[in-house]
């Protein structure tokens, strides 16, 4: 009975477990603390009891994928992947009958987000199509399939619009690519595509200023509405003002005024900076170098190298996210929609990050075979 | 397992460097701006949430020296704007058509302000309860227009002191910049001219200050701190308020016997009655006057015009003290001092007026204002009947002395009296008026042979002509130092300050600008001499019936290419005196006939005498 209990544990990751469900109660009370300073009368907790809705049901997700042989997944490819194309199709087409930016599908009263779904079908798509080739390093139709698969999720959901998704999906791709064995030369063409691409567009003038800015405000409505910087001036004003030790939790002032803007989503991380302060911060940052670090320890004790590369487009994934919130938080990054994982209020997002995890733990649990 | 693959191995090292690069790259960002950077984003984040609003002070009150009430203040409704909310073009001219003034002026102050939500301008103040009405039932064309109830500057004796008092008006671009003007801010309605302007950081009080935390809509959420406004002081002037307006009349009537006499264009005047024994200053006209109500508020453009144009004859013009005239015999009495101090005459020597003086030489002749001649007169006839004559034969002395030694003497003694300075009263824009000197024509005059000193210098300046010029004020400290027996005064006009809750009251002490080192036998010579110029000599017929002793002195000042300009300066009484009193009709006329018996009314109420006028007053003199 002891040894079958010592068995069943070392099959479980149980830093991983602990690193999320502690992300998920910290984001749960950041959540909490962000909506709460309103006026009488509005409706505040609601974000903060949808959140505690899909951590629930992110719970019963993540089992589930630990659960299920992550290896299974490898032949229903197609399926998922039209799948998910029909469900972003489904929202670009309903976006578009509703005449303006809408990212998410109603399914019982929730809004659901294909977007952040399509980012883990994107890496399970990939790393089966890596898995499967033959030499040990990248051939160049590899490659061409992999922006096969890339481009039509990338398309949909650039044109809801959601610029930081579509670039979420790239960098998995690049970061994947990397690990796939993909050959120098390859990073060349696409580095090289890419800068012709944008020489295209500045040479010839095809976007003038106006229009520039124009874009990003209108892939990016919510963010900036002022567009004068206001909002992330705000945001580092309220990081910087929390200092060393914070100004205690529910005291923010910037927070409880609403000088921070997207206080539950985008800009979460202000609200921790000041309350908290820079003991808080660093606490999040340690528990996401611990579940990166996991992923990686992961990646490497993977039997086969389709485990190795969900693992690194799921650490990819969380590692892109957290750099260009935070970093935009912090005024290092410029300003895209990108959710922090675990942290922002977003059912969607935690439910397809638990779905990573989950994952994580199956690679982890099959690793001697 | 994936880790014996040495390829997968080295591309998860790069990964594995990536992946730690980020995390100091954030790390040390955090660092910087939590722990490095902390003060400086602790206070945009104070700065942020709270807002600190000035409350406005009470502005004290003015008495007159008995108590009674000049000025105070009265709760009026204004219309008020918010910049933020305002800015709708035709909102702007619907308001201005309402209040009666230009767009412009609205879009001027809207244009300044303190770029803060809670920030609104005085658009208009002191409106009717009708605009207040309409401007209510119509909200929604007015955006953030509101109405607020704010004191307005209640002057309740209309013009009377006008000058004394000034009047308020909105701080400007300029005033904002000064040190006296440190606290107020855009907006704020200062004193622009007279006790108002002097005293106005007492009157001002202190403004009281309100921190309020606001949220990111700029929305007042609470309290944080609040610091009471401290009213202003009031003041208690030296002016009695009836004696200031039996003066002001005075001065009116006395325009008016100048047209009587035959010079219509006296237009203008002023009057100061002061006491020669501390310096306060009882009354003080000048005319024409104004109503200070109507420039504390919101004066047209129009109005203003009005105010600075020749029609008005200049209004705001403070007389008295801002301007300068030749003083004419009224002189007299400075250059006898000089010259009986400096021992150039004594009360033995003997003049001879034949009514033509040719001390300089037969080319240069000057003339007694009595053609006839005076004949052989000493120096009190001289004084009395102000002969010319016995005056330029001094003047020429002092001259003699010049040429020998370059000594300046008539001139220092001018100065020693105050004249070529300010008295430093608490009134703004004082001339200082003219002590002509070598240096002074050097400097003045633009060709070589005009800034040469001549004997007809000294001797023109020695009746009180020439260059020689003198504000109404200097000449009342001057005779105020005769009366007293040497002391210069600075002239006052507030008594004390007195705080309405606390009754504490802070007495204004006279100040002694110096003392003049006459001996009391000159001064008592000059004072009998003066006496005589009532009794027997230019203002004769103008006390005839007079029953109490005055000491005076007509003057009747000649301006190129104007009438003669009507002066007389007096006191009583001749042993103590109570009262200097100086009047000047602008184009008046004679001394003597107009500005003496204006004198004369202005001390029949002092002393409760009958107010009479002996009929047929003629004086020649000068």
């Amino acid at each position: 009975m002891k040894l079958y209990f010592q068995e069943n544990l070392r099959k479980i990751d149980l830093t991983l477990i602990v690193v999320v469900l502690i992300l998920v109660s910290f984001g749960l009370l950041m959540i909490y603390s962000a909506t709460s300073g309103g006026s009488k009368g509005e409706n505040t907790l609601i974000f903060f009891k949808k959140q505690l809705i899909a951590a629930f049901l992110g719970i019963f997700v993540l089992v589930f994928f630990a659960w299920i042989d992550y290896n299974w997944l490898r032949h229903y490819i197609s399926f998922i992947y039209a799948f998910i194309f029909i469900l972003l199709l489904i929202v670009v087409l309903t976006g578009r009958i509703a005449q303006g930016a809408q990212r998410w599908i109603l399914i019982g009263g929730f809004n659901l987000q294909p977007s952040e779904f399509a980012k883990i079908v994107l890496i399970i798509c990939l790393a089966s199509l890596f898995s499967e080739k033959k030499a040990e390093s990248l051939e160049n139709s590899d490659v061409l399939r992999a922006f096969a698969y890339l481009i039509p999720l990338m398309l949909l959901i650039f044109i809801q619009p959601d610029l930081g998704t579509a670039l979420v999906l790239s960098v998995i791709l690049l970061s994947m690519l990397l690990v796939a064995q993909a050959k120098v030369v390859h990073f060349g063409a696409i580095f090289l595509v890419g800068l012709v691409l944008f020489l295209v567009v500045w040479q010839f003038h095809l976007l003038r200023d106006y229009q520039i800015k124009r874009l990003i405000v209108f892939l990016n409505p919510n963010i900036d509405p002022l567009g004068s910087g206001y909002n992330l001036q705000q945001a580092m004003i309220a990081i910087g003002s929390g200092g060393v030790i914070g100004k205690g939790l529910f005291s923010g002032t910037q927070t409880n005024l609403k000088f921070i803007p997207a206080r539950h989503t985008d800009f979460i991380f202000a609200v921790i900076g000041e309350e908290l302060g820079f003991f808080g911060a660093c606490f999040l940052l340690f528990l996401y170098f611990l579940l990166n670090f996991r992923a990686l320890s992961i990646a490497l004790s993977s039997k086969n190298i389709f485990g190795t590369l969900i693992a690194i487009g799921l650490s990819s994934m969380w590692l892109f996210q957290i750099i260009t919130n935070i970093g935009m938080n912090l005024g290092i990054m410029p300003i895209t929609g990108i959710p922090l994982p675990f942290i922002s209020s977003g059912g969607s997002s935690l439910l397809a990050n638990m779905i990573g995890v989950g994952l994580l733990l199956s690679i982890y649990r099959k690793r001697f075979g | 397992m994936i880790r014996s693959e040495e390829g997968i191995r080295t591309r998860l090292t790069i990964y594995f460097i990536i992946f730690v690069s980020i995390f100091v790259l954030l790390f040390s960002r955090l660092w910087y701006l939590q722990v490095m950077a902390e003060k400086n984003f602790s206070q945009l984040a104070e700065r942020n949430r709270i807002r600190e609003i000035s409350i406005d002070s009470l502005r004290g009150s003015i008495f007159d020296r008995k108590g009674e009430i000049l000025v105070n203040n009265r709760p009026a409704f204004s219309v008020i704007a918010y910049p933020v909310l305002l800015n709708d073009k035709e909102a702007v001219n619907r308001l201005a058509n309402l209040l009666q003034i230009e767009p412009v002026e609205i879009e001027e102050k809207l244009k300044k302000y303190r770029g803060s939500f809670l920030f609104s301008r005085v658009i208009k103040k002191d409106v009717s309860l009708k605009i207040i009405s309409y401007i209510k039932e119509h909200q929604d064309e007015f955006p953030g227009v509101n109405v607020s109830i704010i004191p307005v500057r209640n002057y309740l004796e209309k013009n009377l002191a006008a000058h004394i008092l000034g009047y308020l008006g909105e701080i400007s671009d300029e005033e904002l910049k000064m040190k006296n003007f440190a606290d107020c801010q855009l907006g704020d309605e200062v004193g622009k001219t007279g006790i108002e302007r002097f005293y106005d950081s007492i009157l001002r009080g202190v403004k009281g200050k309100r921190k309020l935390e606001v949220n990111a809509f700029g929305r007042p959420l609470r309290v944080l701190e609040e610091e009471k406004p401290l009213a202003g002081y009031d003041l208690y002037l030296t002016i009695d308020k009836d004696l200031q307006r039996f003066v002001e009349n005075a001065l009116k009537e006395g325009i008016k016997l100048a047209h009587q006499q035959g010079y219509r264009k006296a237009r203008a005047g002023a009057i100061i009655v002061m006491n020669p024994q501390n310096g306060e200053v009882l009354a003080l006209a000048s005319f024409p006057s104004y109503n200070p109500s109507l420039l504390s508020g919101s004066l047209s453009p129009k109005d203003w015009a009005y105010f600075k144009s020749k029609k008005s004859n200049y209004p705001l013009f403070n007389r008295a003290v801002m301007a300068v005239y030749p003083p004419g015999s009224i002189f007299k009495p400075f250059t006898l001092v000089a010259g009986l101090a400096e021992g150039v005459v004594n009360y033995s020597s003997v003049f001879l007026c034949e009514g033509k003086w040719i001390g300089m030489g037969k080319s240069w002749p000057k003339y007694c204002w009595k053609r006839s001649g005076h004949g052989r007169v000493g120096l009190g006839v001289g004084l009395a009947d102000s002969c010319d004559v016995v005056f330029y034969e001094i003047g020429y002395k002092f001259y003699k002395i010049y040429r020998k030694t370059k000594a300046e003497i008539l001139q220092d003694w001018a100065r020693e009296y105050g004249f070529g300075s300010k008295t430093n009263i608490e009134l703004s824009s004082e001339a200082k008026g003219t002590v002509p000197d070598a240096k002074w024509k050097g400097a003045h005059y633009q060709h070589p042979q005009e800034k040469i000193w001549l004997p007809g210098d000294t001797v023109n300046m020695a009746i009180g002509q020439g260059d020689l010029l003198v504000t109404p004020i200097q000449i009342a400290v001057a005779y105020s130092a005769l009366a007293n027996g040497g002391t210069l005064f600075q002239p006052h006009l507030v008594k004390k300050l007195g705080d309405s809750k606390s009754k504490v009251v802070h007495l204004i002490k006279a100040e002694v600008k110096s003392k003049i080192s006459v001996s009391p036998s000159i001064l008592n010579k000059i004072k009998r001499d003066l006496k005589r110029v009532v009794t027997e000599g230019t203002a004769k017929d103008a006390f005839l019936g007079f029953s109490l002793p005055v000491a005076g002195k007509t003057g009747t000042a000649e301006v190129k290419g104007k009438e003669n300009f009507s002066w007389f300066a007096c006191f009583t009484p001749i042993q103590k005196p109570e009262y200097v009193i100086v009047v000047l009709i602008e184009e008046g006329g004679h001394g003597g006939s107009v500005a003496a018996p204006v004198a004369r009314k202005i001390l029949s109420y002092l002393y409760h005498q009958p107010i009479i006028l002996p009929a047929g007053i003629k004086d020649f003199s000068r």
